[in-house]
C-alpha cells in the first residue's frame, strides 16, 4: 500500500519533466525544419549561383552520372535565369516552336515554385513574362495605356532574388543540341522599358 | 539547485531529440533520395509513388527541408508529374540482377519519359549510353501499346539498361499531363506495370 503511494508519487513528479521534454523536442524539430531552407548552403539557389551570374541565360551541363541534380530527367536540357528583383523588373522572351516542349518553372529564394507552364501557354508561338515585386507591379500598371489590356504576362515574385528555370525535351537522343539550341533562344534580362 | 539541474537536463535531452526527429525526417531522405524523407502528400499508385504538391506553392516544410539538402529542383505542377518506382507491380523490390518489363497503361500527357537511376538519384554508367526513353522514341506494337524491358543484359526492342552491379529506381515523368490538375484519382490500372521476368 505504501508502496503504491510512492511510485504513485514518483510518477507525478516526473510527468511534467517528460512532458516538457517532448515539447521542447517538438519545438526544436520544427524550427529546425523551417529554418532548413534558410540554413542549407547547399541548396538549388546556390547550384545555380555558381553557374550563372544574374538576368542572363545559362545552360546546365547535361545531366550525366556524374554531373547534374539528383533525379533531373536526362531527356531534357535545362538552362538557368537568376534574377534580382532590386535591380529592376525581369523580362522573358521566348519564341517557341510548335509542339516541342518546354517547361518554365519559377523558383524562389528558398526553393519555392512559386509559377511553372508550358510552352502551350504561349500565345501565337510567343512568350512575354514581366516578373515583378509588388511595389514594381504598381509603378508599372500605373503607366500602362488606359485603353488597352497589357500584352504581356505579369508575375509577381515572393522574394526578390530567385532563378528560372527552362527545360527542354530532346524528344530523341541526337536532338539534345537541339533542345539547348532552343533554350538559348530564350531572352531573359532586365526588363528595358521598366521605369522603377 | 537540483532544480536547475532537471530544467537543464531536460533542455538538453528535448534538444537532441528534435535534432534527431529533423536529422531522421531530412538527412535520412538526403542520404537515399526522393521521396524517402517526403512524409506527407504522396500519390500511390500500384508501384508507383509521386509527390504532386512539391511542385506548387504549397509544398510542404519537410519537402522544402529536403530539397534545401539535396538541391534538388522538382517539377512545377503545371510542368509535369514525376514518380518513382522501388518495387514491381508485385511489391517486390527491384533488383539489377531480374529482368522486367514496363507495358500497359500511361496516363494521358504530351510527352512521357521513363529513366533508371540509382536510388541516390544520380545516372550510373551503362555500355548503350542509354538512360531512358522518351514517349517519342519507343518502338511501338500494332495498336500503339509499348514494352520497355530494363535488363542489365542486352535485350531486343526497347532496351533499357541498368548496371548490374548497383540498385536501380525507376523514374517515371508525365511533361503537359491533364493529371496535374487532379493527382490524387490516379489509379494503379491508369499507370504502367513493372513485371519481374527472369533473375541471374
Amino acid at each position: 500500500m505504501k508502496r503504491d503511494v510512492w511510485t504513485g508519487d514518483l510518477a507525478f513528479a516526473t510527468l511534467p519533466w517528460i512532458a516538457g521534454w517532448l515539447i521542447i523536442a517538438g519545438l526544436v524539430h520544427m524550427a529546425s525544419i523551417f529554418a532548413m531552407p534558410r540554413l542549407a548552403g547547399k541548396d538549388a539557389f546556390a547550384r545555380m549561383s555558381a553557374l550563372a551570374q544574374p538576368h542572363q541565360v545559362v545552360l546546365l551541363p547535361a545531366t550525366t552520372a556524374q554531373v547534374g541534380a539528383p533525379f533531373d530527367d536526362p531527356a531534357l536540357a535545362q538552362g538557368v535565369c537568376r534574377y534580382d528583383l532590386s535591380q529592376g523588373p525581369l523580362r522573358l522572351r521566348a519564341t517557341l516552336a510548335p509542339d516541342a516542349l518546354m517547361l518554365f518553372s519559377f523558383h524562389a529564394r528558398h526553393g519555392q515554385i512559386f509559377y511553372s507552364m508550358t510552352d502551350r501557354s504561349a500565345t501565337r508561338g510567343k512568350l512575354d513574362v514581366l516578373l515583378v515585386t509588388r511595389q514594381q507591379l504598381d509603378a508599372v500598371e500605373a503607366n500602362d495605356p488606359e485603353d488597352e489590356l497589357p500584352q504581356d504576362l505579369r508575375i509577381i515574385a515572393p522574394t526578390p532574388e530567385g532563378f528560372l528555370l527552362f527545360r527542354a525535351l530532346a524528344e530523341f537522343p541526337g536532338e539534345m543540341a537541339e533542345a539547348e539550341a532552343r533554350i538559348q533562344s530564350i531572352a531573359c534580362g532586365l526588363d528595358r522599358d521598366a521605369r522603377s | 539547485m537540483l532544480h536547475l539541474l532537471k530544467i537543464l537536463l531536460t533542455a538538453v535531452a528535448g534538444l537532441w531529440l528534435g535534432l534527431e526527429a529533423t536529422y531522421y525526417a531530412v538527412e535520412r531522405g538526403a542520404d537515399q533520395g526522393f521521396g524517402t524523407g517526403l512524409i506527407f502528400g504522396a500519390v500511390h499508385a500500384g508501384p508507383w509513388s509521386g509527390w504532386p504538391k512539391t511542385g506548387t506553392r504549397e509544398a510542404d516544410p519537410y519537402a522544402r527541408a529536403l530539397f534545401a539538402r539535396t538541391s534538388e529542383t522538382p517539377l512545377g505542377v503545371t510542368e509535369g508529374l514525376s514518380f518513382i518506382a522501388r518495387e514491381d507491380s508485385s511489391g517486390a523490390a527491384l533488383t539489377s540482377a531480374c529482368d522486367y518489363v514496363v507495358a500497359k497503361a500511361i496516363p494521358a500527357a504530351r510527352f512521357w519519359t521513363l529513366s533508371a537511376m540509382g536510388p541516390d538519384g544520380k545516372l550510373f554508367p551503362t555500355t548503350s549510353q542509354r538512360h531512358g526513353f522518351t514517349s517519342s522514341e519507343l518502338l511501338r506494337s500494332a495498336d500503339g501499346g509499348f514494352e520497355i524491358r530494363v535488363s542489365a543484359l542486352a535485350r531486343p526492342g526497347n532496351w533499357l539498361e541498368v548496371n548490374e552491379s548497383q540498385p536501380f529506381v525507376l523514374m517515371l515523368r508525365l511533361y503537359d499531363t491533364a493529371l496535374s490538375a487532379n493527382a490524387f484519382a490516379v489509379t494503379a490500372s491508369a499507370m504502367p506495370s513493372i513485371v519481374r521476368e527472369r533473375c541471374r
